[in-house]
């Protein structure tokens, strides 16, 4: 059994929980999630991995209360313990010298990305980060960002404008000031229409964006293809090929977007979670 | 003695030309609706009625057509005697599974086609009296240890605790050694768990099962995947003295068409899995759902497509297709499990082969384009090769696919161990005795065969098991106490 250690509310139905996991600590990678059931009823759920511990031997995971599971594990308090907690699964994020990387982050991705900025920090990368959030409340996770990117962009989407061009007018801007200021990388782990849009913005001008995909998972290490894409014209398994992409090769965002929602309306019970505009509605 | 249900006077229209004791079923219409075991078993008068017809016969042609070598006369003269205690220590000499191997095994093709009464009837009906006798000592009587042999002082990985590394665990455990059984879904049981049905092997017999595993001291390791927590070598440079890998089979095949990763298009391993491993058949008290609608085609001839079919007709499905693409007499599924989904409805349809899925405009799979296929002469395997018939294509309405074309194996350790040899398909390389390339590891089960049966992976798991033993002891028969120190002069 996997105890619960620490359980921080971030902000409104946003929790970082911290797990006493030293099998999945040792090898934790940037990007790289686990799967976890809360008890012999609970369903398979795969989260990724936002900070370890190699020493004391715990994992954290930041998530947003959706449904089902994520509004039971908002319940458990330091000393509950998870009937399963299994990885590192997923292949860890590519992190190498690029120059000028610019990050693009959402939800529980503001937290999931951070070990990956802190590698390519290392790796002697600038970064400059943009941080999309419905509006100031529901930003969290800040403070370590700042410390980590050479610039940080918070895009607060107000009600009425749509948060998505404020993000979108973000990127905008350093795209056109590419080549002069070059944009060498784009890493994204934020909503999948998000990752979408970001993919065909840099596609024309060669940019390399890396695209951090959650499909629906069951088993998570390769048995079931329950979270398979087409990519490059050929299906790949998130989460033993991914989760992570290259945007401009994945050809199958329609499908997995609908793929994203089969389940939906029965174990996501949030109701606004119908994505603007979205095929699948 | 447990009453088995009053048997349903299911009509004697003649399916198999046996007359051996007929096995008392839920009815045809009764079982759509339920996920209890199909095959009530049989009580002790019907299974003394079924011991009574064996002739126990010198040649014992039906232990050898056993891939575990079960004394299989032994026990039923024990049933003869009426000392059941003694009919399930003889079984559980030869088998750890007994509950299991007595549902799932393809008898008809092995120790029951070997029996001497073919010629003049039908075989005994060993399967069934093998899942008497496991179920009576679950029920009634206590379970019955193996005398365990003096600790080796060696240790062993099993890696996967699928019915290969279950059959390993326990020989090795009982042979002295320690062993370690690393697992990485969040039970053991491998396919019996996530694969075959509750109501063709119920969960709490498989749980019963490992536990008896448990009991003879393995230590089972769930959620532990090896290839990312410890690599082979970790495990060989650690602790271990030998490891075996039976990891079951990997990555779903899927058959490349056009809409293949339409919403409900599922792999079977992603339906069953559903299904029986999460009990999705119980949804919401457990919390997997699974999204179906009325009219399901599932791809493929062989038992995981019976399952999906039957599983599928369980969920509520109104129509249940099963498309596979060559005809009824080349469909690798036990005729036992054809026979059981025609009668709950399941409709074939034969020689013809998917080439699309067209969607509903919101991407959820909506109909299924086909074409007619032809068999053309035997091939080298000597199975007729099914070619399209061009002009034959045609549509039909379906609103969930189940894929069930078999599963190309785990790439996971072979990827993370560079001097394991592998074929051109991904199956590690093994000789007759389960031995691989990599030094002091030995394989079975489906990373092996590629995809075979439960049974086949225990008589694979039986023989390394004999193999790596031989080589733990380096060769001794017996193990020779460690002669006492001497004195210090």
């Amino acid at each position: 059994m996997y105890p619960i250690v620490d359980h921080e509310v971030l902000a409104p139905r946003v929790h970082r929980l911290r797990v006493q996991a030293p099998v999945v600590a040792e090898k934790a990678k940037p990007g790289q999630f686990v799967i976890l059931i809360i008890d012999e009823k609970g369903e398979r759920v795969p989260f990724t991995i936002s900070d370890w511990d190699r020493d004391a031997g715990t994992v954290d995971f930041v998530f947003i209360e959706v449904g089902k599971t994520t509004q039971q594990l908002a319940t458990l308090q330091p000393g509950d313990r998870l009937l399963s907690f299994i990885g590192p699964l997923g292949r860890a994020a590519e992190v190498d010298r690029y120059g000028h990387v610019v990050t693009v982050l959402s939800g529980y991705g503001i937290a999931a990305t951070v070990p990956i900025i802190r590698a390519l920090k290392e790796h002697g990368n600038t970064v400059t980060t943009i941080v999309q959030a419905p509006d100031k409340e529901r930003l969290f996770g800040v403070h370590p960002l700042e410390e980590l990117s050479d610039d940080l962009i918070l895009a607060l989407g107000t009600k009425g404008d749509g948060m998505m061009e404020s993000t979108t007018v973000a990127i905008r801007k350093l795209l056109d000031a590419h080549p002069k200021k070059p944009v060498d990388r784009v890493i994204a782990m934020c909503s999948l229409c998000l990752m979408r849009v970001l993919s065909e913005m840099t596609r024309p001008l060669g940019i390399k964006t890396m695209v951090h995909l959650t499909p629906v998972m069951v088993d998570g290490t390769g048995m079931c293809g329950a979270c398979r894409l087409s990519v490059g014209g050929t299906n790949r398994f998130a989460c033993v090929h991914g989760p992570e992409f290259d945007g401009h090769e994945v050809d199958g965002w329609e499908v997995l977007m609908a793929r994203r929602c089969t389940y939906a309306d029965e174990s996501i019970l949030q109701q606004g979670f119908q994505c603007r505009g979205c095929s699948q509605w | 003695m447990t009453e088995a249900k009053e048997p349903k006077a299911s009509p004697k229209k003649p399916k198999l030309n046996l007359n051996r004791v007929e096995m008392p079923k839920q009815s045809e219409h009764e079982r759509r609706h339920n996920f209890d075991e199909v095959a009530l078993g049989y009580t002790w008068e019907l299974a003394k009625e079924e011991a009574s017809r064996c002739i126990q016969c010198k040649k014992r042609n039906c232990q050898q057509g056993c891939p575990v070598n079960i004394d299989i006369p032994d026990f039923i003269a024990a049933l003869q005697r009426e000392e059941i205690e003694e009919a399930s220590r003889i079984l559980k000499r030869k088998t750890s599974l007994p509950g299991v191997c007595g549902r799932v095994c393809p008898q008809e093709l092995q120790c029951e086609q070997a029996c001497t009464l073919n010629k003049k009837g039908a075989p005994i009906a060993i399967g069934r009296l093998e899942r008497f006798i496991a179920d009576w000592e679950r029920t009634q009587g206590a379970p019955t240890m193996p005398e365990m042999a003096p600790s080796t002082g060696k240790k062993v990985a099993v890696v996967g605790s699928g019915p290969s590394g279950l059959t390993v665990a326990s020989d090795l455990a009982i042979l002295g050694h320690q062993v370690v059984l690393f697992e990485a879904l969040h039970v053991a049981g491998g396919v019996l768990m996530y694969g075959i049905p509750e109501f063709r092997l119920p969960k709490e017999i498989v749980q019963r099962e490992v536990q008896y595993v448990q009991a003879l001291g393995v230590d089972l390791r769930l959620n532990t995947v090896i290839g990312i927590n410890y690599s082979l070598d970790e495990l060989l440079n650690t602790d271990y003295d030998a490891v075996y890998l039976a990891p079951g089979a990997g990555l779903p095949k899927f058959m490349r068409v056009p809409g293949e990763n339409l919403n409900m298009v599922y792999s079977a391993n992603e339906f069953l899995t559903r299904t029986n491993l999460m009990k999705a058949y119980l949804y919401p008290e457990y919390a997997t759902p699974i999204k179906m609608g009325k009219r399901v085609a599932v791809i493929g001839g062989g038992n995981v497509a019976m399952d999906a079919a039957r599983c599928a007709v369980r969920l509520g499905a109104q129509e249940v297709y099963v498309i596979y693409r060559r005809t009824r007499a080349e469909m690798p599924a036990r005729l036992e499990e054809i026979e059981n989904a025609e009668e709950e409805g399941i409709q074939f349809h034969f020689l013809c082969n998917p080439t699309g899925f067209l969607s509903d405009g919101r991407n959820n799979v909506a109909a299924m384009e086909l074409i007619r296929m032809q068999l053309t002469e035997p091939d080298e395997s000597g199975r007729r090769r099914p070619v399209p018939i061009p002009g034959s294509e045609y549509i039909m309405d379906v609103d969930t696919v189940v894929v069930s074309l078999g599963t190309s194996p785990n790439p996971l350790i072979p990827s993370t161990t560079p001097d394991l040899e592998v074929t051109r398909w991904g199956t590690v390389v093994i000789d007759e005795r389960g031995r691989t390339s990599k030094a002091r590891v030995w394989a079975g089960g489906d990373i092996v065969s590629g995809g075979a049966t439960v049974i086949s992976a225990m008589g694979e798991g039986r023989i390394a098991a004999a193999a790596m033993h031989e080589y733990l002891t380096n060769g001794q028969k017996k193990i020779i106490p460690p002669t006492p120190a001497k004195d210090e002069d």
